[in-house]
């Protein structure tokens, strides 16, 4: 076997212009397929962040009350003892808040706009302090009521500053209009196209404005310590809240507004829960996780194409280069098996060694780029829900891009290498090249 | 016995609660007409930093049953869209699509800043409590200021109002509307009243011919509304269908 390996590893610095330059183009749909999934990766870990921050826990418990079979209210009654239930039946939960929902206009003297209030209690919230970036006031101004939190696009929009007075018009639970005047008292670096349609107010300002009881609230949001295992508490939690008594509504992946009009049809009154993950609420967006990854997978496939019929066609010229080689081996009594082995640890070598290099310029190539801060367009910047390029480099992506860039060139060089394998030895000696 | 009281009061005297409801009585009732309604309207919306909005359309009303539907039919792009109110529910019909779809008693009607109210029989006296606050002169006319609170478990667009009652005649000339929070939130004036006979009261009918709406939030949008003319013979059975607006974008 070791002898194998060096005849394969010897007969590729042979041919080192067939080996840099197969070697090369691996290394290089290596190196692409490891950038693309860093960036996939990257929007997906900003997306979560952004939504975790803004609109969603990782698992929620929301839901509508009905007052009448025409009135859907995104609300939940009586939720503290749902909150204490949520705290013994999730231990994998690091946080469990609750924050109210709810649209309304925000007017300035010059402009209006409509957006998601988010009712927060400011200080059982760290994680809103944590990733928020403050470029304006003190996000501990949301203690006092009366009170909003606007990210810099808004606060550009409306025209207003920390200090400046908006008024906040937003129809109540039972129809009626109501308005209240708020101080912007911080003012956020933008996370996206999330932070265009939401603002944070005191919870208590949001219960004055739906004039909503203090039991109620709009959601209950858990952020996992490990969020791929979202789906599984959420299924959990429905399987457990059926138990308990709750009427739920049937699960749908969708975000809560959109499920209003849905609610509002339906004929039945009082209170449903909904249990959802942040991927349901952010069902609209999700489209551009799946089509980065379609664009990675059509790129990398067709790069992958290219280089496959580029390393068969290299051994074939290899295996017509060597038939005499191959002849003398067989003669001296060398296997058909091992001859084949020859072959696929030649390609296997210059895969695993192209693809190891591939992958380490891919993860240097994705961390120099987040060092570079690279600013992305604003259209770019909504839908990334980030002002800059951000990668995330996943060992587990970059060392199964390898392997299966590896295993594809090694698998597609089976063929050929059998081919020389079933090579006559009288035949292959006779050969004139 | 009240309205007696009232119309024999001296204008400056201030109203009972009772006096207060009846005025408010009055005006209802001097709006009110017990058959159908049909009335052709024009809209107009101007809002900063948008496009106007103008609409011409027809609405139909069956008091009796509290049913009220509204359908453009101009710009030909709305064409055929309408609304419907079948007892408390008002139902939206989006033509393009052929879709309805449920709608809150608060809805912008056209995405103008008029709403249902401007458009249904005047029920102040339902469903608010009145209160005499003043008297006030606008223009040439003399007014009783009304303050009305919502009714207790009575769902309203608006908690309070304010109402500018003219001496003279017992129309509206301005109304106030007010948020839960106190905030005034919309100001219409009642330049022109005119009356029309009614054969199923027997009686005299008063309708704004204008209605001016002034966003108070938003001070530079404003919506006019004027009604051009008013019909009160019998409509047919079927108008208040889904499928009778339905029918008129086929």
């Amino acid at each position: 076997m070791r002898r194998l390996l060096l005849i394969a590893a010897r007969n590729l610095l042979q041919h080192r212009g067939r080996t840099l330059m197969l070697g090369s183009a691996i290394a290089l749909v290596t190196l692409l397929l490891v950038l693309l999934t860093s960036v996939s990766r990257g929007v997906q870990d900003t997306m979560l962040r952004a939504a975790t921050t803004i609109a969603t826990g990782h698992v929620n418990i929301a839901g509508f009350y009905k007052i009448t079979s025409g009135q859907a209210a995104p609300v939940v009654t009586r939720y503290e003892p749902l909150v204490k239930w949520v705290r013994q039946q999730v231990p994998e939960a690091r946080l469990v808040v609750d924050r109210l929902r709810g649209w309304g206009k925000l007017i300035s003297p010059t402009a209006s706009v409509q957006v998601g209030v988010r009712g927060v209690d400011i200080d059982a919230e760290p994680e809103l302090a944590r990733v928020l970036s403050i470029v304006q006031g003190d996000l501990r101004g949301l203690r006092r009521p009366h009170t909003a939190l606007l990210f810099a696009k808004q606060a550009e929009k409306l025209a207003v500053r920390v200090g400046d007075t908006l008024t906040l018009s937003a129809p109540t639970v039972r129809g009626a209009n109501n308005a209240v005047d708020v101080e912007v008292v911080a003012i956020a670096r933008n996370l996206g196209l999330l932070s265009q349609f939401n603002i944070f107010a005191p919870k208590q300002t949001v219960r004055e404005i739906y004039l909503l009881k203090r039991d109620t609230t709009g959601a209950i949001q858990l952020l996992l310590r490990d969020p791929s295992r979202a789906a599984g508490v959420a299924e959990r939690l429905r399987a457990g809240l059926t138990r308990q008594g709750y009427r739920l509504l049937d699960a749908q992946a969708e975000p809560f507004w959109m499920k209003i009009p849905i609610v509002t049809r339906e004929d039945w009154t009082g209170q449903k829960l909904d249990v959802t993950t942040w991927r349901d609420e952010l069902a609209m967006l999700t489209w551009i996780l799946t089509a980065f990854d379609t664009v990675t997978v059509v790129v990398v496939g067709i790069l992958l194409v290219i280089i496959v019929i580029g390393v068969m066609n290299a051994l074939w010229i290899s295996i017509r280069e060597r038939t005499r080689e191959i002849g003398t081996l067989r003669a001296i009594g060398m296997g058909r098996g091992r001859v084949l082995l020859m072959f696929m640890l030649e390609s296997g070598l210059l895969a695993l060694g192209a693809t190891t290099i591939g992958a380490l310029l891919g993860v240097a190539g994705a961390q120099l780029l987040n060092a570079a801060r690279i600013e992305l367009s604003p259209g770019f910047a909504i839908f990334l829900m980030s002002d800059t390029l951000q990668l995330a480099v996943w060992p587990r992506a970059v060392v199964g891009a390898a392997a299966l860039i590896s295993g594809v060139i090694t698998c597609f060089a089976l063929y050929p290498a059998y081919r020389a394998a079933r090579l006559r030895p009288v035949l292959a000696l006779h050969d004139v090249g | 016995m009240l309205l007696f009281t009232l119309a024999a009061r001296p204008a400056l005297a201030g109203l009972s609660a009772a006096e207060a409801l009846a005025l408010v009585k009055v005006v209802d009732e001097r709006q009110r007409n017990s058959g159908d309604w049909k009335g052709q309207f024009f809209l107009h919306q101007q809002e900063k930093g948008k496009n106007d909005l103008v609409y011409d359309g027809v609405y139909f009303r069956r008091d009796a049953d509290d049913r009220l539907m509204i359908v453009f039919v101009q710009p030909r792009s709305e064409r055929g869209k309408g609304y419907l109110r079948i007892s408390k529910n008002l139902w939206f019909y989006d033509a393009r699509i052929g879709k309805w779809e449920r709608r809150t008693e608060r809805e912008r009607i056209g995405g103008t800043d008029s709403n249902r109210q401007d458009f249904d029989e005047s029920r102040l006296a339902e469903e608010y409590l009145a209160r005499h606050s003043g008297d006030a002169t606008l223009g040439r006319y003399r007014a009783y200021v009304l303050e009305l609170r919502a009714r207790p478990g009575v769902d309203v667009a608006y908690p309070t109002l304010k109402l500018w009652i003219d001496q003279d005649s017992r129309n509206v000339l301005k109304r106030q509307e007010f948020a839960a929070s106190g905030k005034l939130l919309r100001t219409s004036y009642y330049p022109h009243w005119v009356k029309v006979q009614s054969p199923s009261k027997g009686g005299e009918v008063w309708y704004p011919r204008e209605l001016r709406i002034f966003d108070e939030l938003e001070p530079a949008n404003r919506t006019t509304m004027v009604v051009r003319e008013v019909d009160l013979r019998p409509l047919p059975a079927n108008i208040f269908t889904k499928a009778w607006l339905e029918a008129q974008s086929r």
